[in-house]
């Protein structure tokens, strides 16, 4: 029992830690109906920039920031340079994927030279141990949970009560109505690339913190549990994106206590295929995975 | 020329020639997204090494762990081979291709592919884990020694048959009134549902027909290179084989094949050239880095400028028809 | 096979559907008689075309029954109704681009020994017969709608009327007990419009079943035996156009002019 409440206080720190990344993820989605693959390797490469700036010295709170900015700035301009013009120009949905794919790729390997394949991890000291029953975290994993809380509460202030949150949802839902509206589409779709590159960098950044050391291979997995989580939540909506992270959280890290913790990703996929087959639109979506009818 | 090197290059040359035309019937012509694909592949890899491999407490092979041992004859392991990737195709089939959009088939089968590649890294004592398989016999060791020259062309002649068996039967899928019912599910496959034609049918089809060839393919390989490791079928590898359909003409058979030389071969090519040639690359790795930035860079930029390929899909017309006038293209999206 | 004679061909009891908690179709029965073009219109979300999918199975129904031709339908897929004879057509240009404009109306036929995967591996030699003898099909079909020149032209860069003909002809090709047209003169030229009303008679007068969603009211009387309206999801009148425009409810609610 001991270990299956352990396991939960993980589950807490992978929860936030995925729904960061997961709400990012399905923004994204949602507003442009875009699957960024990319993800992960933004992810990756937010949390190496965050790497070099903490080994300047620099407390890794703080690098983050410079991971939530490289996010930002470089999801902006991917989606500038490479997905609006291929969306312009009419691309079906599935050749938007392979084109992700191929950015993805394209990333990883270029990283590699100048980062190494070598594991590195941040010099960051793990802080004290906070004991609540048999549940243990350090300080660093409280203030990771702290931090997704904070974010969580910024974007559903965002959604809920700025005008470019309303415009937001506005376009997710019909983008033509909304642009007949007068909303400025264009500015929109950049800010939501601007502000989901930050989570995304920003879940790079944690999610590195999380594991002791981190690589560019780690990139495909993020993405998976990502994807897991936003495609349980509903694809495109970023209150499921952040039930699917709890679910997810919850589950992998219990299942991880139970069988090994090498089969973590395996649990995520394994609830992927379930809702593709039980439940493809998600738990809070309408529509989602389905295929497009009439 | 060297026979050892012509046969390498051969043999890797007909595999992938198989694989792209695979590829190209499930993605080129009936558009099904099979990210996956490689996972067919080392299906029917492993299974033509489980089956020709002997028990693994055998002495000289108990440094491995694996399933199977069967020590079957030539062609045995590779018609396993053919059989297990088609069988594979059946239920992720059945799961990922019925009710799901395109976009989302293609991640799960994606995600597919590195979960399953994570699973058997871990699972040591199913195939080996890391470490893979490795002294696979090749087909007919016994018969002929695997290290002699006339071995050498019997595996090219053994790879050659089943390049002109896979592409025979490709090419009567392809060109038949049943290939423009999978090119009809292609375009729009809702207007296929209101003519009559069986979506999930077409797609469970075509995607163990390619899953059998698949697998096929990789029977041949892992008999010549008598090796099989997961590091040998990461996700990635999926995306060369879209790359090369991609470039060499989607929905055209000629185009998969050519499209097979320029980029999987090709790339080996330049690679081997460079390493053999000694140019100074810089730090290990870096060749293989830039390869793959390549593959990415040919995938966009043959998406953005051209992409129906260098052969694009042939144009049916029939006898009799009016048709005299060169007509332009419909770019697929 | 329709039972008795007076028997309507389609009949559709009762349908509802709810997709994200909207009612979209609340309730409609409708009847198309055999040998008739029954036309289905409404104002603007009156839930025509939702009507025409869930008949053609595109849509499922969340409730009710269909019956074609004496046969419970209601669950079968769209496929399946497309062979018995229950063809639709789309609002939307459905054409298959990257086909040619004749490979258009093969692909629609339904009887082709190569059409399937055996039949395709036994090589040309076993299905050249059916496909030689479906070319002159279509072939006539072609001349008869004046779209010869164009068999070898992908379906892709023809113009929007030229795609409803090319829509109206493949379905023909599976020689369908029942048309479900899908407003088939939207975004058609009105010259073309006039030619479509023609075919759509002279198939009339060969005893073709329609049921035709359509928004322009003249052409609802010059074709329509009878026609169905609806508004916000529920039947608000059947019967000839000449009756409806006595009803008065129905001339405030919907036709005007």
């Amino acid at each position: 029992m001991d270990l299956y409440l352990a396991a939960f206080g993980f589950g807490l720190v992978s929860l936030s830690v995925i729904a960061i990344g997961a709400v990012g993820f399905t923004m994204q989605f949602g507003i442009t109906n875009m699957i960024n693959l990319a993800y992960g390797e933004v992810m990756i490469s937010s949390a190496y920039v965050a790497y070099y700036v903490n080994r300047a010295g620099i407390s890794i709170w703080i690098a983050m920031i410079a991971g939530a900015v490289f996010g930002a700035a470089f999801s902006f301009l991917l989606n500038r340079i490479v997905y609006a013009p291929f969306l312009a120009k009419g691309t079906s949905h599935i050749g938007m994927v392979i084109v992700s794919l191929a950015v993805s790729l394209m990333m990883a390997n270029l990283l590699l030279p100048i980062v190494g394949y070598y594991s590195v991890s941040y010099q960051n000291s793990t802080g004290d141990l906070i004991r609540v029953g048999s549940i243990i975290l350090t300080t660093n994993q409280i203030a990771i949970i702290a931090v997704a809380v904070a974010l969580m509460l910024l974007i559903h202030g965002l959604l809920r009560y700025t005008r470019l949150g309303k415009a937001m949802r506005a376009t997710s839902a019909n983008p033509t109505l909304a642009r007949n509206c007068g909303i400025p589409t264009q500015r929109v779709v950049d800010m939501v690339w601007v502000i989901t590159g930050a989570l995304c960098g920003l879940a790079g950044v944690v999610a590195a913190m999380d594991s002791d050391t981190f690589a560019i291979a780690n990139g495909a997995t993020f993405l998976i549990t990502i994807l897991a989580a936003a495609v349980l939540g509903g694809a495109g909506q970023p209150y499921g994106a952040m039930i699917g992270a709890v679910l997810i959280g919850l589950i992998t890290e219990l299942s991880a206590a139970a069988w090994s913790p090498q089969y973590k990703e395996v649990v995520a996929f394994g609830i992927l295929v379930l809702v593709m087959v039980l439940r493809p639109q998600g738990l809070l979506a309408k529509r989602g995975a389905l295929a497009a009818a009439g | 020329m060297n026979t050892y090197y012509a046969a390498n290059l051969l043999i890797y040359a007909g595999v992938d020639i198989i694989a792209c035309l695979a590829l190209n019937l499930q993605f080129g012509v009936s558009g099904i997204v099979n990210f996956s694909f490689i996972v067919f592949q080392a299906v029917g890899a492993y299974t033509a090494a489980v089956l020709s491999l002997p028990p693994d407490h055998t002495p000289g092979f108990d440094y491995q762990i694996y399933v199977g041992g069967y020590q079957l004859p030539f062609p045995i392991p590779w018609l396993g081979g053919a059989i297990a990737g088609g069988l594979l195709a059946v239920p992720v089939g059945l799961v990922v291709l019925r009710k799901l959009r395109s976009d989302y088939q293609a991640i799960a089968l994606l995600v597919l592919s590195v979960i399953t590649n994570q699973v058997i890294t871990n699972a040591r004592p199913f195939l080996n884990g890391a470490a893979g398989l490795a002294s696979v016999p090749p087909p007919l060791s016994s018969q002929l020694d695997p290290n002699t020259e006339r071995y050498q062309y019997l595996y090219i002649a053994l790879t050659a048959v089943c390049v002109v068996l896979v592409f025979a039967v490709v090419n009567r899928i392809v060109n038949s009134p049943y290939g423009r019912s999978l090119r009809a599910m292609r375009e729009r496959e809702l207007a296929a549902a209101a003519i009559g034609k069986n979506p999930v049918a077409l797609k469970m089809t075509v995607f163990i027909v390619g899953g059998v060839i698949a697998g096929l393919s990789g029977a041949i390989l892992v008999g010549f290179i008598q090796l099989w490791a997961p590091s040998v079928w990461l996700y990635p590898e999926t995306i060369i084989l879209f790359a090369a359909v991609i470039v060499g003409g989607r929905g055209n058979n000629i185009g998969a094949i050519l499209g097979a030389l320029l980029v999987p071969v090709g790339f080996e090519e330049v690679t081997r050239v460079l390493n053999t040639n000694n140019l100074n690359f810089g730090p290990p790795g870096l060749l293989s880095a830039l390869q793959w930035v390549a593959i990415g860079l040919l995938i966009i930029g043959f998406l953005w400028f051209r992409p129906e390929g260098v052969r694009p899909e042939p144009r049916r017309v029939f006898a009799g028809s009016p048709d005299t006038v060169e007509v332009e293209l419909v770019r697929p999206a | 096979m329709s039972g008795l004679p007076d028997q309507p061909m389609l009949v559709a009891d009762d349908i509802h559907r709810h997709f994200e908690g909207m009612h979209a179709v609340d309730g409609v029965s409708i009847e198309v008689p055999e040998g008739q073009i029954t036309g289905l219109i409404g104002p603007n979300g009156a839930g025509k075309s939702t009507v025409l999918a869930v008949l053609a199975g595109t849509l499922p129904a969340s409730s009710g029954t269909i019956v074609f031709e004496g046969r419970d339908i209601t669950r079968l897929a769209a496929y399946r109704r497309a062979r018995l004879g229950l063809v639709r057509t789309f609002q939307l240009p459905s054409e298959f681009a990257r086909l040619t404009v004749l490979e258009n109306l093969l692909v629609a036929a339904p009887r082709n020994r190569g059409d399937s995967l055996f039949g395709a591996l036994l090589g040309k030699r076993y299905w050249i017969d059916d496909e030689l003898r479906l070319v002159d099909e279509a072939r006539a079909l072609l001349r008869r709608f004046g779209m010869s020149a164009k068999e070898s032209d992908y379906a892709g860069l023809m113009s929007g009327g030229q795609k409803r003909l090319i829509e109206i002809m493949r379905a023909l090709m599976l020689h369908p007990r029942c048309l479900l047209l899908d407003e088939p003169m939207s975004g058609v030229h009105p010259r073309v419009v006039e030619e479509i009303r023609y075919y759509l008679q002279s198939l009339r007068a060969e005893g073709l079943t329609i049921l035709m969603v359509e928004h322009e009211l003249r052409l609802v009387e010059q074709l329509c035996d009878s026609v169905f309206v609806m508004a916000q999801g529920k039947l608000i009148g059947s019967g000839t156009m000449a009756s409806l425009r006595r009803q008065r409810e129905i001339v405030d609610a919907y036709l005007v002019g």
